[in-house]
């Protein structure tokens, strides 16, 4: 029976660059750490969402396939190199293809992925990036939701990926616990609501208080 | 434990509640718990739903005149006694005042400690942990991927989610006996305990009242009513717009009952409605929705549906066809809560243990004496333990004459009471739960026990004495008492 269950696919993309090291990568830590709790102790979240990791420096890399929550091992993060950014797009690209479910005439697929990407600079691979853009404009597999960490975070990047661009002023552990409380809350309520206008804005929870949207 | 602040109701009492970082927040409201957990206190996440005059007539309103949960002379519903005040007081978590300071807010009690997770509940030590005092909402085990996770003892088994079954039906009986629509019926504003076979109501403050303005609220995905989702695209106060209500609630209703003995949702099965999963669900749920066990259109029906709404017995298929087929679009077909409480009940009178000690059900309904096979294992019930009491009510002015009223499937050690002896019980919140007979095997013989009947007379017409027994023979016929309104039983026994 519970092959007529759709799966939420869910896609992080942290920044692991160098900038990252020390307290903001081991914050992100907490946070994924924090992220799987919170949605494991969540019925329908735990019932419907599937979680994988994209973490990108000089270099993108898929480090946890989409999982099922009670399988998900929380990835190794490590913080060096440069910003890839474009890179991670492209490997998102491609694990979307690969991993999400499309509904066929007689097979129900899963729904459109949820997207968060964490950034506290911008991408040093800028032709990858510009590619990666073009590619996501044109499919709108997914909804993508950015947050632009800290004092160095270019949004400017950010918007062209996506409507939804938040900031957040600092890398604080407190800061990044919020983002992920958000995120948690994001998925869980996108795992309830029925979307009861198919062409809608994705519903989204208010922000966490000292996160602004970028408009 | 975080700073300690300080309440003021409406009468001036002042009360304490904690306040904690990220308190746990609803689709309206946020909770912050008394110091002892007694009691919660919440408010209104939008601060302009909680200025709205009508929130504050509606919130009034529920606290008095219509609480099910408080004697008529204490202020509570019309005609409700300190009994049936206590019976219903475990089975909603009614709001009791209403906060004047430091905002506008609501005062409920906590729900009581079997409702919350305890230690070691999972079969993975990291979710018992994170379940841990958490509340029990009832996806935990009515889906087939998460009741995987829990422990066999967690999840209770078919005679007790039977139980719990009609706790639900009773309490929304009761409630829109009143006049009042939850309007957000749902598997998470419903806590549940299939362990001991019990619920409670919660989020109580979002009721429809008679009179007053309704609340502003849509529902939970899965549980809405078509005609509700269908028109959500019109305003509120447009009258193309269907609010939630009495009928609407019966649809919700419907779906958890199901939800509860079949283990799936109703209208979720394998039939694909468009390409796009969002379009999908709304079709699905919407305007488009079908049964999985739509007996004309089967376009729906998952290929491994085993355990049926057949296995249920004739009075529950009937009322999951009434609510799946022609209710699904039609509210007014919609079975009543109280058309579900009767049924229930009398399907409660045919459960029958299965014998195979692996099945994870544990009971199943004997609807069909001559086919005594447990629909969830296959395990076949010997034919010498099949016995049946058909119970026959005394024609109204007509001495000598009977009609069939119930039938009740019995067991070893199954105890009876008041509405298996007289024909005008019925066990609802006013029914006196004293156990006055029991049946038993004893030797390989089956013998129905008088524990506290008046008048119980044996089928050669002597009177049976408390302590002693009749023996259940086939063709057996007895008054079960002989005092007005005692049944006339008829035993039927083997297949």
């Amino acid at each position: 029976m519970s092959d007529y269950i759709r799966r939420l696919p869910v896609y992080l993309l942290l920044d692991c660059s160098g900038s990252m090291m020390g307290e903001p990568i081991e914050a992100l830590r907490q946070g994924v750490k924090a992220l799987l709790s919170e949605l494991r102790g969540d019925p329908q979240a735990l019932e419907t969402a599937y979680l994988s990791v994209i973490t990108f420096d000089s270099h993108a890399r898929q480090t946890m396939p989409l999982t099922e929550l009670m399988q998900f091992k929380e990835p190794e993060l490590r913080a060096s190199g440069a910003t890839a950014l474009g890179g991670a797009l492209e490997v998102l690209m491609d694990c979307v293809e690969n991993e999400v479910h499309k509904s066929t005439e007689t097979q129900k697929g899963d729904w459109r992925p949820l997207v968060f990407i964490l950034t506290d600079g911008s991408p040093t691979d800028t032709d990858a990036f510009n590619r990666a853009v073009q590619r996501i404009k044109g499919a709108k597999i997914a909804n993508i939701i950015a947050c632009a960490a800290g004092s160095n975070a270019n949004t400017t990047y950010l918007k062209q990926i996506t409507e939804n661009v938040l900031m957040m002023n600092t890398l604080s552990a407190g800061d990044m616990a919020q983002f992920f409380q958000w995120v948690s809350g994001s998925i869980k309520m996108s795992s309830k609501s029925l979307d009861v206008k198919p062409d809608g804005p994705i519903q989204l929870p208010p922000p966490p208080q000292g996160f602004v949207v970028v408009p | 434990m975080g700073e300690v602040a300080e309440a003021i109701l409406t009468d001036g009492r002042k009360i304490q509640y904690v306040i904690r970082e990220n308190p746990p927040h609803g689709g309206m409201k946020y909770t912050y718990f008394a110091p002892d957990k007694s009691y919660v206190v919440q408010f209104f996440n939008d601060p302009a739903v909680a200025r709205n005059p009508n929130l504050r007539k509606r919130v009034e309103a529920i606290i008095g005149k219509y609480n099910p949960t408080l004697a008529e002379q204490d202020g509570g519903a019309r005609g409700n006694s300190p009994s049936m005040a206590s019976y219903f007081a475990g089975r909603f978590c009614w709001p009791t005042a209403i906060v004047e300071y430091p905002e506008f807010g609501i005062v409920c009690p906590a729900y009581p400690p079997n409702y919350f997770f305890s230690e070691n509940v999972a079969i993975i030590p990291e979710l018992s942990a994170e379940l841990r005092g958490k509340d029990k909402k009832s996806k935990w085990f009515t889906s087939a991927k998460l009741r995987r996770y829990m422990r066999e003892q967690e999840l209770g088994d078919f005679r007790s989610m039977l139980q719990m079954s009609i706790s639900l039906a009773r309490s929304i009986r009761r409630m829109h006996q009143a006049g009042l629509a939850h309007s957000d019926l749902s598997c998470n504003n419903v806590l549940v305990d299939p362990k001991s076979g019990s619920c409670v109501v919660i989020d109580i403050d979002s009721l429809v009242v008679p009179g007053l303005y309704p609340p502003e609220v849509i529902g939970t995905g899965g549980y809405i009513a078509p005609e509700v989702l269908e028109t959500l695209e019109y305003p509120y106060g447009d009258e193309k717009r269907n609010l939630p209500c009495a009928s609407t609630d019966l649809h919700a209703l419907a779906v958890l009952l199901y939800e509860y003995l079949l283990l799936r949702h109703p209208l979720s099965g394998p039939k694909v409605y468009s390409q796009d999963p969002n379009e999908d669900d709304y079709l699905s749920m919407g305007p488009r929705a079908l049964f999985v066990e739509d007996p004309r259109d089967t376009s729906n029906r998952p290929p491994d549906l085993h355990v049926t709404i057949d296995d249920l017995g004739a009075p529950l298929k009937s009322l999951f066809l009434r609510a799946f087929v022609d209710g699904l679009h039609r509210p007014n077909e919609r079975p009543t809560a109280m058309e579900w409480e009767k049924a229930l009940v009398k399907t409660w009178d045919l459960l029958h243990p299965c014998e195979n000690p692996d099945c994870a059900a544990g009971w199943f309904i004997l609807h069909d004496p001559k086919h005594p096979v447990c629909p969830f294992c296959g395990g076949r019930i010997d034919e010498r333990d099949v016995v049946q009491l058909r119970l026959k009510s005394q024609i109204h002015g007509r001495a000598g004459q009977w009609v069939g009223a119930e039938n009740v499937m019995v067991y070893d050690n199954m105890p009876l009471f008041k509405w298996h002896v007289f024909s005008n019980c019925f066990p609802d919140e006013k029914a006196d739960r004293t156990m006055l007979a029991y049946v038993c095997k004893y030797q390989g013989q089956w013998l129905l026990v008088n524990h506290g009947i008046q008048g119980m007379t044996s089928p050669g017409g002597n009177l049976v004495p408390v302590g002693q027994a009749i023996l259940l023979k086939d063709g057996a016929v007895f008054r079960i008492s002989n005092e007005d309104k005692g049944y006339l039983v008829e035993v039927a026994r083997g297949g």
